[in-house]
């Protein structure tokens, strides 16, 4: 009787099947290749980092303000400069909706606070600059505003949309974000705790 | 029954002739899109629906970008100067095809590597193949020296 396996053995190497090892080196290369990118890939996500939580320290940023659009700051601010001041801070565009339905709101209780140690500061997010000017103009918005440039500020804040609203204490502290649009007693709600501590 | 078949086969393909022929000259009196704007709008993203292309998405977004092209391109800046405006600022993401520099190198490298280890391996798979060919290799080899070959004549002469 002729052995079962030797024969079997036999006639792959007849057979000329010996290029498997290669094939699997080849499978191994291209599922490192794919976690390669994959690593890269998450490696690029997380340095986006985490939306800064009620209680942590507010990303630092620097902000070129639009021209008229300054209340008086430098042309280019850093949040950090503004220490001492309970800051509200505020992402918006011109072709969003809901942000139209907060505009008053938010320039009337600027209006009210800015000589009580309150700033208020409107980031300009995936905007161009003609719709936005007329839509400041519109609104007779006053606040310092600028563009957030390459959306810098809204990934350092991990912003979903706009309008959002971020409270920010003296200390610099990340106290409050409202994702929707907000209305005069509850700007002034918030801004009245903050100036009370 | 083959006749109203026949019929209707009849009147689908003279209804077919007459939309060709009316169709025509109804849709070329739309007014055709601006050619410049479009075509830097198709190398552009729609800042807020992902994967969607800036020249066909409808949003109020997509129009003040497409409208902010058009001024750009009346007042006598290049296609690549738009082009350049929008990525310093929204940066390369708001670009269909972004830079083959910096950390997006290795994703545009990435399928080239993998076709050229595919490549090499089945080139090697083949060469392979091919040095060790079944039938020049059983016709080359000594039946005397395969102990495959050997075993079998025995089983043959003891069965014989």
């Amino acid at each position: 009787m002729v052995d079962e396996p030797s024969v079997a053995r036999q006639t792959s190497r007849v057979h000329g099947i010996g290029g498997k090892p290669l094939i699997v080196a080849g499978i191994l290369l291209g599922i490192v290749a794919i976690a390669g990118v994959f690593a890269i890939a998450l490696n690029l996500v997380s340095q986006q980092g985490a939306r800064p939580k009620p209680g942590s320290p507010a990303p630092d940023f620097t902000l070129a303000l639009y021209p008229g659009y300054r209340a008086g700051l430098p042309e280019q601010i850093r949040l950090s400069d503004l220490r001492g001041q309970v800051v509200v801070m505020n992402f918006w565009a011109s072709w969003c909706v809901e942000c139209y339905k907060e505009a008053d709101a938010l320039e009337a209780v600027y209006r009210k606070y800015k000589d009580r140690g309150v700033i208020f500061l409107g980031i300009d997010y995936l905007d161009t600059e003609a719709p936005a000017l007329a839509y400041l103009k519109q609104y007779d918005v006053t606040y310092p505003n600028g563009l957030d440039v390459q959306q810098r500020i809204a990934r350092a804040y991990r912003i979903t949309g706009v309008p959002e609203t971020f409270f920010i204490d003296r200390n610099g502290v990340v106290r409050e974000v409202i994702i929707a649009p907000l209305t005069e007693a509850q700007l002034i709600a918030k801004i009245e705790a903050l100036l009370a501590e | 029954m083959l006749r109203f078949a026949v019929h209707t086969l009849r009147l689908i393909s003279l209804l077919f002739v007459v939309v060709c022929l009316v169709g025509r000259p109804i849709i070329a009196q739309v007014p055709a899109p601006d050619e410049a704007t479009y075509r830097i709008a198709k190398q552009l993203n729609c800042p807020t629906c992902a994967g969607r292309n800036l020249a066909d998405c409808p949003t109020e977004t997509c129009a003040q970008w497409k409208a902010e092209i058009k001024a750009q391109l009346d007042m006598g800046k290049s296609a690549q100067e738009v082009l350049d405006y929008f990525q310093a600022r929204f940066g390369p993401t708001v670009l269909q095809e972004p830079p083959k520099t910096g950390v997006t190198a290795p994703l545009w490298a990435a399928p080239v590597g993998a076709a050229l280890v595919f490549l090499l391996a089945a080139g090697a798979v083949m060469l392979r193949a091919a040095r060790h060919n079944p039938l020049t290799d059983v016709a080359a080899a000594d039946p005397a020296e395969d102990p495959f070959v050997s075993a079998l004549e025995e089983e043959v002469r003891r069965n014989g």
